[in-house]
């Protein structure tokens, strides 16, 4: 991986390339620490002082705060940071599904896709103003860090609140060129790597607020970062282990054909679903909490219920329907996107088998049974690299966004390897350059 | 008058908006301003220029370097030589073209001289250029028509056609200005790199090239990579395999898919297979080999049909070209399908081939230090121009404006009713005497048309494109008043259509509103159609043209809500706006579709040709130095000690050259399958969360070339170390070093799942489909 950087920073367009990101990258991070105008930034910082000592925060409002880098407590410009711009894309995404324009639109190619992108843009915007009026709102009345009596909008005029809107909109349509910006004239996908950027950006304080504990801090610092670089190691393994699944043409007939090479196979990997199923379980569990807020002063047997078992990780219950829940959304996920009949048939059209399985429905067959066989130690994977943060809280209380573990792990590798994978390919695309002329 | 108006109101629209693109950044249009101010220089040289006696004109012409000076003279050349002075546009073309830009010209308005302009100026700047075109009558007819011009700039010129010799093509190229069928200038670079002697070359250092019909070349042709194929041994037809297949049965044994494109066993057919051959199991390595051949003689068998894919005439399998519907020459089937037919046939077996090389047009083109263009429709594809070539397109506009009427679609439900209404509408127009023109898709259609129109008494020229240089004389014919004109695609580009015919009068035709283009379906591309209809309205002519379309056509395919749109009356014509514009929906898919698979084919050929451009660096050194015995000198100095009595130095040179050579071309040829398999299963890396095909594919096209070069050199030793050598040379025939000779080209299939998250939204699609309507689950994927 770093004679992959080392190699690319020898190749000037590369240079320039990886520079450009980083530069990028770098102006994002400087925007979530602009305040924005009306916020007063001394109240906010003592608030978010208290939030993060006191332990009662829920999972999917860490999660939001987490994909924002602690921009979305500190009420910075870019406080909405890149997510209405990935939701719009999976709305679009799911849209086009659904409604025959965009189907139509998307068949078109560059030209139809370009015109899904300015959609995605538009619907970005919108999604930010709401976004930002919400959040404006939640500031205004004081309710965004639950129990700080702390003003945080002095002004509570009405030019006030419409300025921060316009300002965080606008910081939202910003980072989404900076994200776009970086997909064309730098390296790697800019949105993943904005996510990435906030995500690592948490890293260094969490780690300096576990080394701050009081009693056995520095020994605890020591143990979680050798565990911690283990974990990195072990998911980086699992998230590079493929099962390969030979397969051979038997379309044509060449006069002296080599056998031998078997470089035709389908990869089935450990972690089919990526990071999905995860993202998906945490959101599905914090609805209930989300319903139980509704019922908040009310006299509730099941609010209680829920407030007492789902709110909070540290519960084995908790433990144990959020583990579930990965399982389930992985073998969900692998069952949509890997269809083994589609597979087999496409192989049969085209000439190919598994040498050893008929072609048509054994081969779907067996691509079934294989996939279902990987995918259990894949989900359980997925389950148990989750749980990382939880056990952390209850055993070291490390605040939620514990870095080596759950989500920030997960997306932080797999963003890595995609972007060392992309520099790669980059590299490989310029291999031959030296020896032409 | 009125029509004017709108054709200059549309005209400022247009050059607005190119600006505000150019602005933008978008679209690479280039800006015409810095041309047009060398327009009144160039003028002014005029007065001067035409006192020079024509050897004058050509002493001048040796001196010139200036571009203002070379359409000056260009132009006073052309003037001499032609008795047509070019326009300005004209020069306007040659200018952004001499400044390597795409020029786009409309029909009529004299590309030829635009283009041979352009060639002159680079050969008097002492470049070396090659002017393609689409096919060898063009060549050899823009060659001889532009000589006069070309001898008073004292600019030698020549032109290559199929049937040429190699003696011919190597003066052809030899000259400054050379015109050769893109096909030709591919295949004369493919075959240079089967020589073995440099005196055997047929062509030239690449230089610059200047591309007729740039988009259809540039872009259409750029997705069929020019294969060099041939094998010394002939494989015998495989009778048995043949025999085996001709007692199956479509829908027992096998099964076609809908588009006629593949055929597969059934699961009764392989039993069947299987006990036929003793009992075994084709899906294992061991008998993938059986399976192969009983795939492709299937093949043969279910989906090529005698007469309509080919002739069998001398004992040979002769191929149609599908869109021009004559016997394509020098053409063969790849990968044993061609031995298979063969077999089919009960003929005896030609050579059966393997590849030895294979280029790409863009490939072709990248040789080229600058590249130019002409075409009269170069917008459409000026994103492909810029991605793919680095051109830009300069927009050159027509001498006078064009005021061709064009005519909205008239679509209808079906086919027959199409057909109906087109045939009343020409009987209709015909009866007022104007010219029809009937462009048609392909070759069964014309006939039809040609046929009904014939019953009802209508007399009519039909083109096929049976012969280029016949297909051009009729079709300048075309503009005859009360002609009926009946074409295949693309026929006649290149050859003006003169209203009143060659030397009548336009007067009469020009009067009952010039000639009238009739389309019969819409093209897969509406530069195509925009092409058609350029057949009328040259140069300021009144025209006309209208395209007739139907719910059944090929590319309302891409527009299946069409299927539900009623007729609006019993002549089943359809005029509902949103259905019209459905249409147009539909052929950008088809353009879309068709830009994909050029950008496929580019991406998996690029490294390649880096591949084989190191190959060839290496090859042309081996055969231009005596750097080959060098290399044995060091490896194997004992068996050079041992030769040197033997025979004299060159004779060694010449042997040990000829051995690397070999191995050389061996090696490149086997690494061209290795990687033509690879290709063939690299899609199915795609099915792996985060792995790139593309990707994937580079990164073991680069492992499987590393070790090329060693084993070159190891396998050379040994054929050095084996062979009986003598004071005459080497017996390398004996030794089994054979060469091969025999060409043909065919199109590379893609096909790709795409990515993951499609593949998760068309899960989601499938799954809600289910669920919602009830649907069939394996419906509309």
């Amino acid at each position: 991986m770093f004679s992959a950087f080392a190699r690319a920073f020898k190749t000037p367009d590369l240079r320039r390339k990886l520079l450009f990101t980083l530069l990028i990258m770098a102006f994002f991070r400087l925007g979530s620490f602009v305040p924005t105008p009306g916020v007063s930034y001394e109240a906010v910082k003592k608030c978010v002082n208290m939030v993060e000592s006191s332990q009662d925060s829920n999972n999917l409002y860490q999660l939001v705060n987490l994909f924002s880098g602690g921009a979305l407590l500190n009420i910075s410009v870019f406080a909405l940071g890149i997510m209405p711009y990935i939701t719009a894309s999976i709305i679009v995404q799911l849209l086009t599904v659904v409604i025959p324009r965009f189907e139509t639109l998307k068949q078109e190619g560059q030209s139809g896709t370009a015109k899904l992108t300015q959609y995605t843009r538009y619907l970005t915007i919108g999604l930010a103003v709401l976004q930002s009026t919400t959040l404006v709102s939640v500031a205004r009345s004081g309710n965004l860090f639950g129990n700080c009596p702390e003003k945080i909008v002095p002004n509570q005029g009405w030019t006030t609140i419409v300025i921060m809107v316009i300002t965080m909109t606008a910081g939202t349509g910003l980072i989404m060129w900076l994200g776009e910006l970086i997909t064309e004239r730098g390296i790697g996908n800019g949105m993943s790597l904005l996510i990435f950027t906030s995500i690592a950006s948490g890293f260094p304080s969490s780690m300096w607020s576990i080394a701050r504990q009081s009693e056995h801090g520095t020994e605890t610092f020591i143990a979680v970062m050798v565990i911690g670089l283990a974990i990195v190691a072990a998911v980086i393994f699992v998230e590079q282990s493929q099962r390969r699944v030979p397969v051979q043409y038997a379309k044509r007939m060449i006069g002296r054909r080599m056998y031998g090479g078997t470089s035709t196979y389908i990869p089935i990997k450990v972690n089919m679903a990526g990071v999905i199923p995860v993202i998906f379980a945490s959101s599905l569990l914090y609805l209930p909490s989300l319903l139980a807020q509704f019922q908040r002063g009310k006299q509730s047997a099941w609010a209680e219920w829920i407030d007492r078992y789902l709110t909070k990780g540290d519960h084995p219950i908790y433990m144990i329907i959020y583990f579930a829940l990965i399982v389930f959304f992985t073998y969900f996920y692998v069952a949509i996107t890997f269809n083994p009949d589609e597979v087999a048939e496409n192989m049969k059209k085209y000439g190919g088998f598994i040498p050893g399985i008929r072609a048509g429905r054994p081969t779907a067959d067996y691509l079934s049974y294989v996939l279902s066989r990987i995918t259990l130690p894949g989900s359980l994977y997925l389950g148990i690299v989750s749980m990382i943060p939880l056990i952390a809280f209850v055993l070291i209380n490390a605040n939620q966004n514990f870095p080596f573990g759950g989500t920030s792990i997960l997306i932080v590798v797999g963003v890595g390897l995609e972007t060392v994978k992309q520099i790669e390919a980059q590299l490989q695309q310029r291999h031959y350059e030296g020896f032409l002329r | 008058m009125a029509a004017q108006q709108t054709a200059r109101d549309s005209r400022s629209g247009t050059r607005l908006r190119a600006r505000i693109q150019r602005f933008l950044g978008r679209p690479g249009t280039a800006d015409l301003t810095a041309y047009r101010r060398q327009l009144p220089r160039i003028a002014a040289r005029e007065p001067q220029l035409r006192r020079l006696t024509d050897d004058g004109l050509t002493r001048a012409a040796a001196a010139a370097v200036d571009v203002v000076e070379i359409c000056a003279l260009g132009r006073e050349a052309a003037r001499r030589g032609l008795g047509e002075r070019p326009f300005d546009v004209q020069l306007l073309g040659t200018l952004a073209m001499l400044d390597g830009r795409v020029a786009e010209m409309a029909t009529g308005e004299g590309k030829t001289l635009s283009g041979a302009l352009t060639a002159a100026g680079y050969a008097l700047r002492g470049r070396s250029v090659q002017v393609w075109s689409v096919n060898d009558y063009l060549a050899r007819r823009d060659a001889e028509w532009m000589r006069p011009v070309y001898d008073l700039l004292g600019v030698s010129v020549g032109s290559v056609g199929q049937a040429s010799t190699a003696a011919e093509r190597r003066a052809a190229y030899a000259a400054q200005v050379t015109y050769a069928p893109v096909s030709e200038a591919g295949f004369d670079v493919l075959r240079d790199r089967l020589r073995t002697d440099v005196s055997d070359l047929v062509t030239v250092a690449p230089d610059v090239v200047v591309v007729d019909e740039a988009d259809s070349v540039l872009v259409d042709e750029a997705m069929v990579p020019l294969v060099l194929a041939g094998a010394a041994s002939g494989a015998d037809p495989d009778r048995e395999t043949a025999e085996l297949v001709r007692r199956m049965s479509l829908g027992v044994h096998y099964e076609v898919d809908e588009e006629g494109r593949t055929v597969q066993l059934t699961e009764t057919g392989a039993r069947t297979a299987e006990e036929a051959l003793g009992g075994i199991d084709l899906y294992t390595a061991e008998h993938a080999e059986t399976l192969s051949r009983i795939n492709v003689a299937l093949h043969a068998h279910a989906l090529l049909a005698r007469d309509v894919d080919y002739l069998v005439a001398d004992g040979r399998i002769h191929l149609i070209n599908e869109s021009r519907g004559r016997v394509a020459r020098l053409q063969r089937w790849p990968d044993g399908l061609h031995a298979a037919v063969e077999a089919k046939e009960g003929l005896a077996g030609s050579e059966s081939g393997e590849i030895l090389d294979s280029i790409t047009v863009q490939a072709l083109v990248g040789r080229y230090a600058t590249v130019c263009g002409m075409t009269g429709t170069a917008v459409a594809v000026a994103e492909e121009l810029r991605d793919f070539y680095r051109l830009e397109v300069a927009v050159v506009p027509p001498h006078r404006p064009c005021v061709r009427e064009d005519e909205p679609d008239r679509l209808h439900v079906t086919a027959q009713a199409k057909e109906d209404a087109i045939l009343a509408q020409v009987a209709a127009t015909h009866a007022t005497g104007r010219p029809v023109l009937i462009g048609t898709h392909d070759v069964a259609e014309s006939e039809r048309l040609a046929a009904r129109l014939t019953r009802n008494g209508l007399g009519l020229q039909v083109l096929n494109a049976k012969n280029d240089a016949a297909e051009a004389a009729i079709v300048a014919e075309a503009g005859r008043l009360g002609a009926i004109t009946v074409s295949t695609q693309m026929a006649g580009r290149g050859t003006d259509i003169r209203l009143g015919g060659t030397g009548g009068d336009p007067g009469p035709v020009a009067a009952l509103g010039g000639l009238y283009v009739v389309g019969t379906a819409r093209h897969p591309s509406s530069r195509l159609d925009q092409q058609l209809r350029g057949r009328a309205g040259r140069q300021g002519d009144p025209g006309g043209s209208v395209v007739f379309t139907s719910v059944e056509d090929v590319v309302a395919q891409h527009a299946p809500e069409l299927a539900w749109v009623p007729a609006d009356g019993p002549d089943g014509r359809i005029t509902d706006p949103v259905a019209m514009r459905a249409m147009d929906h539909a052929q950008r898919i088809a353009e879309g579709v068709r830009r994909e698979i050029h950008s496929n084919t580019w991406r998996y050929h690029t490294m390649l040709g880096d591949q084989r451009r190191i190959v060839l660096e290496h090859r042309d050194r081996v055969l231009r130095t005596d750097d080959a015995l060098r290399d044995l000198e060091v490896s194997c100095a004992d068996r050079v000690e041992e030769l040197r009595s033997v025979c004299e130095r060159d004779v060694l040179v010449r042997v040990a050259r000829l051995i690397v050579l070999w191995h050389l071309d061996r090696e490149w040829s086997d690494h061209l399958a290795r990687v033509a398999d690879l290709r063939e299963g690299i899609h199915l890396r795609g099915l792996g969360r985060g792995m790139d095909p593309i990707t994937e594919f580079h990164r073991e096209i680069i492992a499987l070339f590393d070790p090329l070069f060693d084993r070159v050199a190891e396998r050379s030793e040994e054929t050095f170390r084996a062979v009986p050598v003598t004071a005459d040379g080497a017996d390398l025939e004996g030794a089994g070093l054979t060469r091969p000779t025999a060409t043909w080209t065919y199109l590379v299939q893609d096909n790709l799942f795409g990515n993951d998250i499609e593949r998760a939204l068309r899960g989601i699609g499938r799954f809600v489909r289910r669920a919602v309507r009830g649907d069939d689950p394996t419906d509309g994927d």
